[in-house]
């Protein structure tokens, strides 16, 4: 168990600047989830921090020792594959104790620590398989085998369940969780998925374009987004952007939408000069139906339900809109519905730079 | 369907002509196989039994296995039995030791490397006559600059021609041979080398091992096949192309460069005895099959065990 300290890591391939100035402490323990869409540079992080990549400039430190010039193996840190990466010709067994062996560990010592690993992942009656003869899970757990059985400081795991179906990778995130209950070890997960995000994340590190958007529990960043880009990014269905006009009044920020009254914030938010602003509100947050402050008009456009709940795209003033609600609801193409929106709920963005207006 | 049963015993025809449906579809494609490469092979073989002297009009009898009593007696197939295991050892041997060698240099990125990776393939596009041609000259002392350097180096007591000396004749053809053959090897291995995924090489990297080790438990592995496969390929290929010796050293001087497939060559075009030829050739043929159905084994078990 170690801490993960990453401080002003920047990263060129040739005239390509993919990480530009990372700085990010992981603390002891913690499951740090690297999130982003594609490209943004999380794998690579997450190389030069298994020592896969040189960087550019900066320092990483792991347990309060500098690893930049150390090779992969004298990190002491275990990776998992999003291909998993087995050895193909072993079997379970010897891919799980291979690192082992090359410890000179004594023969019973390497089949106790495999034989517990692969008991705590249910691999006890594949040990002498070869990869090729596994399910797509089941060489996910063989690959996390093998990482557990190193007994590492930290775990690193670059999106070990995209080539899952649905209902095995929210097993399998259930798994890993629970694993890391148990081990306690650092661990940096990488994912494009905010739902996986969301779900196993003690802290997420939103990060866009090679620059760490936000970094904050999971709650943290879906109720307070730093700016535009976390805010669209986490949570699905995603946040409602609108253009609208912010204008200081007597009793508060009034915002409104194409002209119309959308909602009044406190007088303590910030506001550009020009008045232009984007309005940011969770299609959750929106109730149909007239509540205690200002109602909103919107023209209803589709529903579409999951069973469970819905999601209404309406129309207001022009800019399209969603709502997501449990309520089963029959509506017609056009037909008029009243919106209650309140004051908490809604984010204003600077439409220039996206960054959060407080 | 109904039909059938209906008529059991029209079914029972149709049964047993069903059986050769699958003989009459392939039977024009077997004695097309049959007319253009097992008559040949078996009229061939028929030869080593009988006495053909190509310019004497009253051979052709049958001689049973004389012409193979006199092959185990004849002192020039012994010996060029020994240096066919010694030129197809080394042709082989080295052009996979240094295909393997250019095949890892080439796998990694460097500057340039488009532009050495073509010059290196460059001897495969050259027909073996020209190889066979270019390397006599090379290894001439009159035009070439080979012996004088080896010469200057120290390796020859006096810059001669090693294709005319008898206990070094074979080395010449062997030189131009790995020459030629190399590239064969780095393209096959090199395009093996990049079917393996990187990420396991970063596994292992991970898991502690050294470069050494990566190469054990990893690149070799996964090559395996591809070498045996093109070292079974290659070693009969090699065994059975006298080209390079007819051309450098016509087999001489006076047999001490000859394999058996020059050896053939020799007694039935120049010796002009197709029976002999043929009775040596057949040994050929029986030898490098033992050795293909011992690799064959090999490679079985090994894709067995994999
Ligand atoms: N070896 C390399 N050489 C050049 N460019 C690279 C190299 N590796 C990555 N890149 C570039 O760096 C950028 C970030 O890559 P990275 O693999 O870190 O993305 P990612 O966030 O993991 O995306 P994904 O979710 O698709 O895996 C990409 O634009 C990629 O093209
Ligand atoms: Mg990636």
């Amino acid at each position: 168990m170690a801490s993960i300290d990453i401080k002003n890591v920047r990263k060129d391939f040739g005239p390509v600047s993919v990480l530009k100035g990372v700085d990010l402490a992981i603390a002891s323990g913690e499951f740090a989830v690297l999130v982003g869409p594609s490209g943004c540079g999380k794998s690579t992080l997450l190389r030069l921090i298994a020592g896969l990549e040189d960087a550019s400039s900066g320092e990483i430190h792991i347990g309060g020792r500098r690893v930049d010039d150390l090779p992969p193996r004298d990190r002491d840190i275990a990776m998992v594959f999003q291909s998993y990466a087995l050895y193909p010709h072993m079997n379970v067994r010897d891919n799980m104790g291979y690192s082992l062996r090359l410890k000179r560990t004594p023969q019973a010592r390497i089949a106790e620590i495999v034989g517990r690993a692969g008991a705590k992942l249910g691999l006890e009656a594949l040990g002498e398989r070869k990869p090729r003869e596994l399910s797509g899970g089941q060489r996910q757990r063989v690959a996390m085998g093998r990482a557990i059985v190193r007994n590492p400081k930290a775990f690193l795991f670059d999106e070990p369940l995209s080539n899952l179906d649905a209902r095995m990778r929210e097993q399998m995130r259930f798994e890993i969780r629970k694993l890391h209950r148990d081990l306690g070890a650092t661990s940096v997960y990488v994912t494009h998925d905010q739902i996986e995000a969301m779900t196993m994340a003690d802290r997420i590190v939103a990060m866009n374009a090679g620059i760490i958007q936000q970094v904050g529990t999971p709650l943290e960043l879906y109720d307070d987004p730093a700016n535009v880009f976390v805010a669209g990014f986490i949570g699905s269905p995603a946040m409602n952007f609108l253009t609208g006009e912010a204008r200081r009044g007597e009793t508060g920020v009034a915002l409104s939408v194409g002209g119309k009254a959308f909602c009044t914030l406190p007088q303590a938010v910030a506001v550009p000069e020009d008045g232009r602003v984007t309005i940011g509100i969770r299609p959750e947050r929106i109730r149909i139906g007239v509540g205690a402050g200002q109602a909103v008009e919107a023209a209803a456009d589709l529903v579409e339900t999951t069973g469970a709940a819905s999601v209404v795209h309406v129309d207001l003033a022009g800019q399209a809109m969603k709502i997501f609600t449990t309520e089963r609801l029959q509506l017609s193409q056009g037909q008029r519905i009243p919106l209650a929106i309140e004051a908490k709920d809604v984010c204003l963005f600077d439409p220039a730079g996206g960054g959060r207006l407080r | 369907m109904s039909a059938t049963v209906s008529l059991p015993t029209g079914s029972r025809a149709r049964r047993r002509l069903l059986m050769f449906e699958p003989y009459l579809y392939s039977a024009p494609a077997l004695l097309l196989v049959a007319a253009t490469t097992l008559i040949p092979i078996v009229i061939g073989i028929s030869y080593a039994f009988r006495n053909i002297m190509l310019l004497d009009p009253t051979s052709g009898d049958f001689v049973g296995l004389d012409n193979f009593r006199e092959l185990l007696r004849d002192a020039s197939f012994w010996n060029a039995l020994k240096n066919t295991v010694v030129w197809t050892a080394s042709c082989v041997g080295f052009q996979f030791l240094f295909g393997l060698i250019l095949a890892l240099m080439l796998n990694r990125p460097f500057p340039g490397r488009a532009l050495i990776q073509a010059t290196i393939f460059l001897p495969w596009a050259i027909p073996t006559f020209l190889v066979g041609m270019n390397w006599s000259w090379l290894l001439n002392p009159a035009i070439g600059p080979l012996p004088h350097w080896a010469y200057a180096l120290g390796l020859m007591n006096a810059p001669d021609n090693i294709l005319s000396d008898p206990d070094y004749a074979l080395w010449g053809p062997i030189f131009a041979g790995i020459w030629w053959g190399t590239p064969f090897f780095a393209i096959t291995l090199l395009a093996a080398l990049q079917s393996i995924p990187r990420e396991i090489y970063e596994a292992a990297e991970i898991d502690g091992a050294g470069g050494l080790e990566r190469f054990r438990s990893i690149t070799l592995p996964f090559l395996a096949p591809t070498m045996v496969i093109t070292v079974l390929l290659r070693t009969i290929w090699v065994a059975n192309s006298p080209e390079l010796i007819v051309v450098m050293t016509k087999g001489g001087p006076a047999d001490a460069s000859q394999i058996v497939a020059s050896y053939v060559f020799t007694q039935a075009y120049q010796g002009l005895n197709f029976g002999y030829a043929s009775a040596v050739a057949t040994a050929l043929v029986l030898l490098l099959l033992v050795y293909a159905f011992l690799l064959i084994a090999i490679r079985q078990t090994m894709l067995g065990r994999r």
